[in-house]
């Protein structure tokens, strides 16, 4: 108990740490890109009116001054306002958010069912003719960056076939092509993780030894290698979860999906910092929470770290 | 992004493992494909130009959208009537080359602070692995939009933005081999005998860390193909207009009724470079376990 509440302080203490260094890049970063009060005051306004906006915002203080203040907001738990719907950032995140999560649960879910029982099939045997045909189409998927897998999967179900919306969000049928998109991505690798697990865990000596006193390969095979392969795969799983959640930007971009990606390059072109500051701070903080969930459900999962402590 | 784990597909017999892992002929079958693919692309995105004598950047209206064949291009012409086979060759030696020099570039700075880290118990390893996970959760587009907005678009502003994100992938693994490699009895030996700390890295730690650096340096440079492109894709990466094959794929985005191969062509030029540093990655990874298998005679239980 003491250890758990040992581990889960030292966690807590290195977020506040990426919190408070992550807010401090991006404040000075994001200044260096483009001057916000030009950006609201529009093209074609005059240097008074330009400098009636910077006093109005409270961009003529000196930048420290701004940085302490925003960061005494930010302990306030306020994000700023968004100069371009002036929405409060927060609100922005809240109401685009569950868009970006849903499409990464069901990206992971597919990516899962998928997977796992192609891995553990290809993994038994992977010597075979027409699975060595299959492992070579996997390897070859692998190749293909997400964003073409995406333009292929337009190309063939919205331009040609026109089974699917190009666009959208809403029905179901606009859920499946960048659900596949994302699977597409990541299914190839965990399908090798999972085959190549399997295999090693079957080549282990203690089902060798199994083997010699008789046990039905199919036994061996479902109590002693399959749950060793996936233990090893439940850290593969949570890394892409995490890159999931950090806002699949192209494919969401691609599909004009409502989520925190397209937001972020949305703000990130209008030069609305507020946003773009809340966007990274909901993304690392989800990104760190499904890290340390994997971490812990690792060791929940395998005895042997258990029986180690700590 | 994760540390490399492969297939086995080699069943080959026993008697192949006496060849030598480092000539050809004791290469993995996937090695040897690799290789050669690699060297193909290389060579014509390298040559090719040189024979062709078409210039990527040069626009006939008159003759555009053709397909492949027609109006005298090979592999047809885009919505400003340039020469699609030239645009991907240049395209591809664009590529080839960000990839190289960023993922040399994150290699150098990951070797380096993972030594360190690995060295330097205390303050300075809580440092850099707390770094590690920082820019592990920094959002890369971000950084992207910031490094051009300050140097503008081009080679060095995309190399510096992929390596200065992916660099943490090599100082994990080398961290967490070289705490191990710094465990062993020869590198006590080799301390107790007065080599320096740094003559004990460079000497004794960093070469036992080859094998897997090379795996990790092939599955890298296919990430950082990968990467470039998505990034050229969004319009953050290559200048904009320059023949690279994300710029490619996002121009065909307009055309996909009118001319598929505008998007087909890149694409399958993007996936066959990925997939040669792949197979090279395999290869090597199947490669050096096959050469522990053989030092300790069949037990490969390193």
């Amino acid at each position: 108990m003491k250890a758990l509440v040992s581990t889960v302080g030292r966690r807590l203490a290195s977020l506040v740490l990426l919190l408070v260094v992550l807010t401090t890049l991006l404040f000075f970063l994001l200044r260096v890109t483009a001057d916000q009060a030009l950006v609201l005051a529009g093209p074609e306004a005059s240097a008074e009116q330009v400098a009636a906006i910077r006093a109005q915002y409270g961009l003529d203080r000196p930048l420290l001054t701004q940085y302490v203040s925003y960061l005494g907001d930010l302990l306030r738990l306020d994000f700023g306002t968004s100069i371009i719907s002036g929405q409060p950032a927060i609100a922005e995140v809240r109401a685009r958010i569950w868009a970006t999560v849903a499409l990464a649960i069901a990206g992971m879910m597919t990516t899962i069912a998928i997977s796992i029982p192609l891995g553990a099939w290809l993994g038994a045997r992977p010597h075979t003719g027409g699975r060595r045909t299959l492992a070579a189409f996997v390897f070859l998927l692998q190749g293909t960056p997400g964003f073409v897998v995406a333009l292929l999967l337009v190309q063939l179900f919205a331009v040609q076939l026109k089974w699917l919306p190009f666009m959208g969000y809403g029905s179901f049928a606009t859920w499946i092509l960048p659900t596949l998109t994302l699977a597409s991505f990541l299914a190839p690798k965990l399908t090798r993780v999972v085959a190549a697990n399997v295999n090693s865990a079957l080549a282990e000596d203690h089902i060798r030894t199994a083997r010699a006193n008789g046990a039905a390969f199919t036994e061996i095979y479902w109590r002693h290698a399959l749950p060793n392969a996936l233990l090893g795969a439940t850290a593969l799983i949570g890394t892409q979860f995490a890159f999931l959640l950090s806002g699949s930007v192209i494919t969401e971009m691609i599909f004009g999906w409502p989520g925190i990606g397209t937001l972020l390059i949305r703000s990130i072109q209008s030069a609305d910092f507020a946003v773009v500051q809340a966007v990274t701070i909901a993304i690392a903080i989800m990104v760190f929470v499904v890290n340390a969930l994997t971490d812990a459900s690792f060791r929940l999962l395998d005895p042997r770290l258990r029986r180690a402590g700590s | 992004m994760n540390a490399p784990e492969t297939l086995t597909i080699d069943a080959e017999p026993r008697r192949r493992l006496v060849a030598s892992r480092w000539s050809p002929g004791g290469w993995p079958m996937g090695l040897r494909l690799g290789a050669a693919l690699a060297l193909l692309l290389l060579g014509a995105s390298l040559l090719l130009p040189l024979l062709l004598g078409v210039d990527p950047m040069v626009t006939d209206l008159g003759r555009r959208l053709a397909a492949p064949g027609q109006q005298g291009f090979i592999l047809g012409s885009d919505q400003l009537g340039r020469d699609i086979l030239a645009r991907i060759l240049a395209g591809l030696n664009w590529s080839l080359a960000v990839a190289a020099v960023s993922t040399a570039l994150a290699a150098l700075i990951g070797v380096v602070l993972g030594l360190l880290a690995a060295d330097r118990p205390g303050l300075l390893r809580t440092v850099i692995n707390q770094l590690v996970d920082m820019v592990l959760s920094f959002p890369g587009l971000v950084i992207a939009i910031v490094v051009i907005a300050v140097l503008g678009h081009g080679f060095w502003p995309l190399v510096l933005t992929l390596g200065v994100l992916s660099w943490p992938v090599f100082a994990r693994v080398v961290y967490a081999e070289a705490r191990s490699v710094l465990a062993e009895d020869y590198v006590l030996a080799a301390r107790l005998l007065g080599t320096s700390r740094l003559r004990v890295l460079l000497g004794h730690v960093l070469p036992g860390l080859t094998p897997s650096l090379m795996v990790m340096l092939a599955f890298h440079f296919a990430d950082m193909m990968i990467a470039e492109s998505a990034l050229s894709f969004l319009g953050v990466g290559a200048p904009l207009g320059t023949a690279s094959l994300g710029n490619m794929l996002s121009e065909s985005r307009q055309y996909l009724f009118v001319a598929p191969y505008m998007m087909l062509l890149p694409a399958a030029a993007i996936v066959l470079a990925v997939v040669a540093a792949n197979l090279i990655g395999d290869g090597l990874a199947a490669a050096g376990r096959r050469g522990r298998t053989y030092a300790h005679d069949g037990s490969d239980k390193a």
